[in-house]
This record gives structure tokens, C-alpha cells and sequence, in this order.
């Protein structure tokens, strides 16, 4: 056997390495309904924020606790907490990714990931029919 | 009926729309012009190259009126135009307006061709044998690009997306009413303006330099495919080498200069977070890398031609699939600055299987002359452990590029995953040990010679640089106390590779600067690793915030501070104020002072200030950036987490409370007031009922509360529960000096708690911002590396090109 055959069964064995890896430390998006069944495992919700309920920030009390209630894609709404300041313009956001595990009736997210519908260009025309609207 | 429009500027846009098919139809003619020339003999050939050549000016002419027109339009504020509407205002500054030519997709699109003219005019002028067979390459790329903006629907499917279209024609906006009146475009009155987290200089110099690194990928590519082409199946590598070590340095450029944005100006709190985007860009520099030293490899003895094919080809189709990955919008939810889809991903696609197709198709028609050499290298040649080295490059490529496409993935097989939930641990968890690996094999390498070498001389070679790290080491080690294996390794590892190539330098290349073009910049790559190690493990979190409670595990997060206008908090050695704010144009600049402890005089001397912003955008929202004081040994980052961002300064009226809060407490139980803590000390159930105006049969029980302030000044209320027959009331307690007041309302013998209600006064809210600081130690070493780096490659590239002249 070659040297060079040795390096290639090597290289293959990392590669394989590498996607068992990827595959085993991957977590899942999923709805509240999963995060619920198997509290404790982490998981990616998507969700849109109920704006209409009021967000929890004191951070008077505590600069990093910060509370809002979430409605996942199957229209499943429950409180989610979430470790650390209230993200600048979250009264903005709309689809958001939250990362964390289910605690009993609330949801512990480590991380808050927020796209602002007009950023990064997405549907800015929202904001022209506001402005066409109000100036009638 | 025809509407007549009022105040449209409509011939720029066609004039712009005749230049973008011209420069799509212009590419495709020079590619097939070039491409005739290829195979045709003497006259024949120089007709066809002059045609190819004046196609080609046509093109280039075409792109350069295409940003023109758009240029002018952007700034004359024409917001007819749909791009210039969406991507810049009449507030915007004018420093800023390439940034809004290069936000949009379409504008990225045309910076990308703009460097493929560019650099496939300096093949032109070179003029050399190779300029037709590479040249095909170029072009055929310019058809793909041109088309990306054409803009053109056929037979229902839309191809490009065009910079030109109208506002009113936009989907967005088609449907609206009021852009059917005859005077919409008076009703606009400013475009939507530069997303005000590309509004700095980053912007206007990071894009640039980004996409000519992907440009200059196509050289190398076009290069390989030229010598199957023509049959050259060896030759190519020579005179695309230079090319190669451009790449490598214009693309590492661009993406240190993404790490160094990410650093200043956005909010990651660090040189590199491993986003989709970042990764998407660091990829293809792996592999080039990579496919710089196999073709180094097969200059000198001639093996390595299979991976070199391979690797210029994949470096190249790695920036198309980067470009898909970062425009499709398939990464949607996992990175925060992708661009969203405009429906050209059928059409990216397109473009790399063609490229796939081209060039497996030439390697089997070559496949005969492409025959490796049957002689193993030795394992005490040079080539040998650079080969090494381009494999641990691919493994890492390969494991970036598996994680981030996991988006891509769950399209293909129709799964659910997700990134991990820590992608920042589980990517270094995979790239540290790599980067171990490189940086040994950075350290060793130049040591052997090519082909064979002596391997006591070798061992003799590295024996002193290999003492004096592991020295290092220990001692550094000894100030950090690194726990992880994988961190000390990395010391070590970086360390030698710079102590190594140092070594090198002086001892045997002697200081020679043409020949020391690999010894710097792989000793910049040393301590671009070391700088990083450092600077992301050794950063403290200096806002740590001792006052909440515990809230378990998940809730472990100290890392904002709140701070109130004119307190000071200890951080650090550090004592913070947080002195006020100040609104310049969108920006409220938030001040914060550094003081630090004078130990004779016991005073807090000013040590620096700054001053880190919120911005205000009401059409994209608020952005706030952070503010860095660097000192050569370390930066101190303080960034504005959370500011309310009205004043609250306005007079308010003193007697008035806010809305009372209720607590249930213990005994021992502490809350806290925005300007106190208060502590639950005992029940006192022995009060003067004849003060209290009471009967010996009613009762009267107090809390006792300490309250301290921030100034450590403890003071005493006592708030009276009263059952006065079958009345229950309170006498409340008031501290008048923190505007506090406590009422007792509850007892709950069961659970033996009491209820307590609390009333602040107005005025005790006081403006406060919440703060994160961190410090960056020795994130200078790596800025350090990152400039060595691209010296080093510079003077590769000199010594490239020179060899190049030298054996003509």
C-alpha cells in the first residue's frame, strides 16, 4: 500500500468525520409542540412576536432578563424568556428565530435572532403604502 | 389611455438598459470570438482575436456607461428609478454613495464584472499566448454576469434583475393607487436611504476589495480551463501562479477586512463569529490557499497536477455557490446579513453547472495527458508536507462548508435541521485542531528541500526555533493558564510557526526580501491564529453584574450592566460613568467615562472616554454601534445594549408615585427599587398601640425594613399592618430622601410571608443605559499578522512574476 493510499482512507475518514459531527450536533427548527414534548432539548423556533401583549424588560430589576410572547407557525403562543438585554428595535421585529429549550410552560432562549422586515432589503413597499395612506 | 407621468427622467434608464444588453451581447461575441481565435491559424487567428479584442473594448465601455448612468442617477436623487429609491435619500452624505451603488444585489453584480474587465484587460494587454484560450473563460463568466442584470422576461421566465426598472413598474408598488396618478412621483419625497449599518467607511472599502478577490478567483480558473483547451495540460500553472498569489491575497484581504468590520462597527462583540456570510468568503480563500501551493508544488517537480485542476476549479465554484448562498435567500434564518431572493437562484445555479460541466468535460477529453507521475513523493520532501497541508485546508473547507449549508441541505432531502445551537463552539471545536495542524506543518515545511532532504539536518534545522517556543510557551501559558489542551496546543503551535519562520528568515534566506515572501506571510497567518486565540479567550467581560439574583442556569447572562446618568460602577480596574447624551443628526451619542483609581492621591483620575451610539432610522430601525479605546496591548469595547431613547429630563412633579408594586416576602428577603435595596428584616409585633390611637385588643404588627442605598447608607422603615375591629389598614412608612414609601398590606400565616406594597416617586427613575464592556487583550498581534500577511504574499507575487521573465 502507498503512502498516498494511507492519506486518502485518512482524508475519508475525517470527511466522514466531519458530516457524522455536523449531522449528530445538529439541532432541529421545530414548533413549540416538539420543544414541549422534550423539555430540555434545544431547539429553533420560528416564530412571529404577539405584539398585542405587553414585553417584559425591567431592567431596572434585572438588565438581563428579557420576556415577550411568542406564536409559532402551528399558532401555538407561549412565553419566552430570554437571557440577556432586550435587543435594540425588537418592537420592529417580525419573524424571528429563537434558540433554547423548553421550562415547564415557558420557553428559555439563549439566543434571540431578529430580521426586521426592512432591512436587508425585504418588503419595504409596507412602509411606501403607510406613507401613500396618510397622505390622503 | 396612456398616463402621462409628471417629472420621470425615462432616457437614462433606457440609455442604461441599451448599455446592459449591449454589454450582455458584446461578452458573448468576444467569448466566441476568442474562442474561433483559439484554433485558428496565422491571419485567420489575428482576425478573429481583433474581433474578439473590439467586442471586448465594446463590453467594457457598456459596463463602465451602466455604472455611470447609475451613478448619476443615485446622485441626482432620480427616485423614479426603483434601486436608486430603495438605496439612497437626499440625506445621505455623499461619501456614502458608492455604498448605496454597491447595497443592492444588482450594484454587487456590476462591482464583480467591473473587476473581471479590469483584470481580463490586463491579460489583453499582456498579450501573451495565452490571452485567447483565457480570455473564453472570462467572457463566457461576463455572458453569465451581464445576464444578471438584463433584467429581460422570456417566455415567462425572468432573467437578471434590473437596476434600471421603474418604480412604479416594481412589484411593490405596481399595485398601489396612488402611483397611478399622473404626479406620484411627487408624493416621494426621498429614497429609503443606506441601511444605516452599512453607513461607514467599511462599507465603501470592504466591498471592493471583497469582490475583486472573487473576481481574481476566475483567473486561475480560466488559466486551468486554458490549458485543456489547448492542450497545454502543464504549462498553465507558471504564468498563473502570480494570479493565484494575488487572489489569495486580495481575497484574504477582503475577508480580514470583514472580521475587522464586524470588530469595529457591528454588534458580535468579536473579530469572527462564524456567520453563514463571513464563512460563505473564507471558504474559497481555503481552498485557494490550498490551490496556490499544489500549483507551487507542480512548478517544481512537475506532480500535483490532478489537484491543481481540481482546486483552482473548486476555489472558483465555491465563490459562485457562495454567491448562492448569500443571495438566494436560503439562508433566511440563520445569518442576519444575507440578501433576500430575487428569483435569480435557478439562474446562479445555472451558472455553476455549466461551469461544473466545462470543466469536467475538458478533463476527459485531457485525461490521457493528465496522467499522474507514478513516483511517490518522499516524505522528507517539501512538497510532500505542503501537499499535507492543502489536504488539512480542504478538511477544513469541507467542514465550514457542510454546517453552513445545512439550510441547503433541509431543501435538498426536505429535513428540519438546524444549525447547532452553539454554531461558535461547535465550528471551533472542528477548526482549532486544524488550525493546530497548519500552523505545525507552517513551522516545518521550509525547513525541507524539495524532493529529498537530510532528515537530521532538517531536525538540527528546527531544533533551536522548537526550544525557544516551547520556552515561550510555558511562560505565556503561565500568565494565561489556559485549561483546554486544544488552546495550549494552538499556543504552541502558532508561536513556533512564527518562531520558525523567523528563524528562516534570518538564518537562511538571510534576510534576502525577494526570497522572504513565504517566511512573512506565514508568519502573519502565525499571528493571525495566536492573536485570535488570545484576544477570543483570554476577552473579560468587564460589566459583570453582581447585583441580580441567580436565576438558574439558563439565566446565567451577566454580561449588561446598568448604569445610571452620574453613577460610577467599579469595572475592572475600571470606575464608569455614564455622563449624558448627546443627538448629532440620527446619532445619539451616549457618553461614558473611564476613571482609574489614583492610589496616592485616592481619587478616580479620567483615563479615556467614549462614546458609543444609537442610531436613529425610522424607516429601518435603530442600530447601535459600539465604541473601542485601543491601547497597544488591549482594546476596551463598550457598546449601548439597551437606552431609552426619549429624554427624561423633563421637569416631573415630585409628589407624584408611580404605580405601586406588590411583593410577597420572607423574612430575609431582598428587593430591589430603582435607586435601593430593600431587605425583609423581621416582624415587630410589640408596637405602641396608644400612639397608634388603638384599642389593646386590636392589632398592630410592623416590617422592619433595611433599605440601603447606592451610597451604602442603610436606613430603617417600618410599615404597620392594623386590624382595628373588623377594619384592616396600613400605616405606611415613608423615607423621604429616596422618595421611597412601604405599605403593609397582607400577613399570610400559612406560608408565614407577608405582602408588601412599595410606591416610588416619580422623579426616582432615572435615566440609565445598559452597557456591555469587554476587553480584547493582544487583539493588536493579530491586526499585526494580518498586515504581515499580505506583505509576505505581496513579495510571492513579485518573486512570481519575476521568475515568470526570467525564463522567457
Amino acid at each position: 500500500m502507498k503512502k498516498m493510499h494511507i492519506i486518502a482512507i485518512v482524508v475519508i475518514a475525517v470527511a466522514l468525520a466531519v458530516i457524522v459531527s455536523t449531522i449528530s450536533n445538529s439541532s432541529t427548527y421545530a414548533p413549540f409542540r416538539d420543544a414541549m414534548n422534550h423539555q430540555g432539548s434545544t431547539f429553533h423556533i420560528v416564530g412571529k412576536v404577539n405584539k398585542s401583549k405587553d414585553f417584559i424588560y425591567n431592567p431596572e430589576v434585572n438588565a438581563n432578563l428579557f420576556g415577550f410572547y411568542l406564536i409559532d407557525n402551528e399558532g401555538t403562543e407561549k412565553k419566552v424568556l430570554y437571557d440577556g438585554a432586550k435587543p435594540q428595535d425588537f418592537e420592529r421585529a417580525e419573524q424571528i428565530v429563537i434558540i433554547g429549550k423548553m421550562e415547564g410552560d415557558e420557553f428559555h432562549a439563549s439566543q434571540v435572532l431578529m430580521k426586521c422586515p426592512s432591512k436587508y432589503n425585504g418588503n419595504q413597499a409596507d412602509q411606501m403604502k403607510v406613507a401613500s395612506i396618510s397622505t390622503k | 389611455m396612456e398616463i402621462q407621468y409628471v417629472g420621470e427622467h425615462l432616457s437614462y434608464g433606457k440609455l442604461g438598459n441599451g448599455f446592459i444588453v449591449l454589454s450582455f451581447t458584446a461578452a458573448l461575441l468576444s467569448a466566441i470570438s476568442f474562442l474561433i481565435s483559439v484554433y485558428r491559424k496565422k491571419d485567420d487567428k489575428a482576425v478573429w482575436l481583433k474581433i474578439a479584442r473590439m467586442s471586448f473594448a465594446m463590453h467594457a465601455i457598456s459596463v463602465f456607461s451602466v455604472i455611470g448612468i447609475l451613478f448619476f442617477l443615485i446622485h441626482g436623487h432620480f427616485f423614479e428609478y426603483y434601486y436608486v429609491w430603495q438605496h439612497s435619500s437626499t440625506i445621505l452624505p455623499v461619501k456614502y454613495m458608492f455604498a448605496c451603488f454597491w447595497e443592492g444585489q444588482e450594484g454587487s453584480f456590476l462591482l464583480w464584472t467591473f473587476w473581471h474587465v479590469i483584470l481580463g484587460a490586463i491579460i489583453i494587454r499582456k498579450g501573451s499566448e495565452w490571452e485567447s484560450p483565457v480570455m473564453v473563460t472570462v467572457m463566457l463568466i461576463q455572458v453569465f454576469l451581464a445576464s444578471m442584470i438584463l433584467g429581460l422576461t422570456f417566455y415567462g421566465i425572468k432573467i437578471g434583475s434590473n437596476p434600471f426598472i421603474l418604480l412604479r413598474n416594481h412589484p411593490d408598488f405596481a399595485n398601489l393607487p396612488f402611483i397611478h396618478l399622473p404626479e406620484y412621483l411627487s408624493k416621494i419625497k426621498d429614497g429609503r436611504g443606506l441601511n444605516p449599518l452599512l453607513q461607514n467607511y467599511w462599507m465603501v472599502i470592504h466591498p471592493p476589495t471583497l469582490f475583486l478577490g472573487f473576481a481574481s478567483t476566475a483567473i486561475p480558473f480560466a488559466f486551468a480551463m486554458a490549458g485543456l483547451m489547448v492542450g497545454k495540460v502543464r504549462e498553465w500553472v507558471k504564468p498563473a501562479l502570480p494570479w493565484a498569489f494575488f487572489s489569495v491575497m486580495i481575497l484574504g484581504t477582503g475577508v480580514l477586512m470583514g472580521g475587522a468590520w464586524a470588530y469595529e462597527a457591528l454588534s458580535f462583540g468579536g473579530f469572527w463569529a462564524w456567520d453563514p456570510v463571513e464563512n460563505a468568503s473564507l471558504v474559497p480563500w481555503l481552498t485557494l490557499v490550498g490551490a496556490a501551493h499544489v500549483m507551487l508544488i507542480n512548478k517544481k517537480n512537475g506532480s500535483s497536477l490532478v489537484s491543481s485542476f481540481i482546486l483552482t476549479t473548486l476555489t472558483f465554484l465555491l465563490v459562485l455557490y457562495s454567491t448562492f448562498l448569500t443571495r438566494s435567500g436560503i439562508l433566511g434564518n440563520t445569518s442576519v446579513h444575507a440578501f433576500t431572493d430575487l428569483g435569480m437562484s435557478g439562474q446562479l445555479l445555472l451558472y455553476m453547472v455549466f461551469f461544473v460541466f466545462m470543466a469536467i468535460a475538458l478533463l476527459i477529453y485531457n485525461r490521457k495527458k493528465i496522467n499522474p507521475l507514478q513516483e511517490e513523493e518522499k516524505i522528507q520532501s517539501r512538497e510532500f508536507w505542503m501537499f499535507m497541508g492543502m489536504l488539512v485546508l480542504v478538511i477544513s473547507a469541507v467542514q465550514i462548508t457542510i454546517t453552513t449549508s445545512i439550510p441547503v441541505i433541509n431543501k435538498i432531502v426536505g429535513s428540519k435541521m438546524a444549525p447547532p445551537a452553539n454554531a461558535i463552539d461547535f465550528y471551533n471545536s472542528w477548526q482549532i485542531p486544524l488550525a493546530v495542524v497548519i500552523s505545525l506543518l507552517i513551522a516545518i515545511g521550509q525547513f525541507f528541500k524539495w524532493r529529498d532532504s537530510n532528515m537530521k539536518d532538517v531536525i538540527k534545522k528546527i531544533a533551536l526555533s522548537f526550544i525557544i517556543s516551547i520556552l515561550v510557551t510555558a511562560l505565556l501559558e503561565y500568565s494565561f493558564r489556559f485549561e483546554r489542551y486544544q488552546y495550549i496546543m494552538l499556543l504552541f503551535s502558532s508561536i513556533w510557526a512564527f518562531v520558525a519562520n523567523f528563524d528562516y528568515l534570518i538564518r537562511i534566506i538571510k534576510g534576502k526580501l525577494p526570497f522572504s515572501g513565504a517566511s512573512i506571510a506565514h508568519m502573519g497567518i502565525a499571528l493571525i491564529l495566536l492573536g485570535s486565540l488570545i484576544s477570543n479567550t483570554e476577552k473579560t467581560i468587564i460589566s459583570r453584574n453582581m447585583l441580580n439574583v441567580d436565576l438558574g442556569k439558563d439565566f446565567s447572562n451577566k454580561e449588561n450592566i446598568l448604569l445610571y446618568r452620574n453613577d460610577t460602577l467599579a469595572m475592572g480596574e475600571y470606575y464608569v460613568t455614564y455622563k449624558g447624551k448627546e443627538k448629532v443628526g440620527v446619532n445619539i451619542y451616549y457618553e461614558i467615562e473611564y476613571f482609574k483609581a489614583n492610589h496616592e492621591t485616592g481619587k478616580l483620575d479620567k483615563a479615556f472616554s467614549l462614546k458609543p451610539l444609537v442610531q436613529i432610522n425610522d424607516r429601518m430601525g435603530n442600530v447601535s454601534e459600539p465604541a473601542t479605546k485601543r491601547f497597544i496591548n488591549r482594546d476596551i469595547y463598550t457598546h449601548i445594549t439597551y437606552a431609552e431613547l426619549e429624554d427624561k429630563n423633563a421637569p416631573v412633579d415630585d409628589g407624584e408615585y408611580k404605580k405601586p408594586s406588590t411583593k410577597t416576602l420572607s423574612v430575609g428577603d431582598t428587593i430591589i427599587t430603582s435607586n435601593s435595596l430593600v431587605t425583609f428584616m423581621s416582624l415587630n409585633k410589640s408596637q405602641d398601640k396608644k400612639s397608634l390611637f388603638l384599642e389593646d385588643t386590636d392589632i398592630a404588627v410592623g416590617a422592619q425594613l433595611s433599605v440601603v442605598d447606592v451610597n451604602r447608607k442603610v436606613h430603617l422603615a417600618q410599615p404597620i399592618f392594623i386590624i382595628k375591629g373588623s377594619n384592616i389598614y396600613t400605616k405606611e412608612s415613608e423615607i423621604t430622601e429616596l422618595g421611597l414609601k412601604f405599605g403593609f398590606s397582607k400577613i399570610l400565616p400559612d406560608s408565614n410571608k407577608i405582602e408588601l406594597t412599595i410606591f416610588e416617586k416619580k422623579s426616582n427613575s432615572r435615566e440609565f443605559v445598559i452597557m456591555k464592556a469587554i476587553i480584547f487583550p493582544d487583539i493588536n498581534i493579530l491586526w499585526i499578522g494580518a498586515i504581515l500577511m499580505i506583505i509576505g504574499t505581496w513579495l510571492a507575487i513579485v518573486k512570481r512574476i519575476k521568475d515568470l521573465k526570467i525564463s522567457k
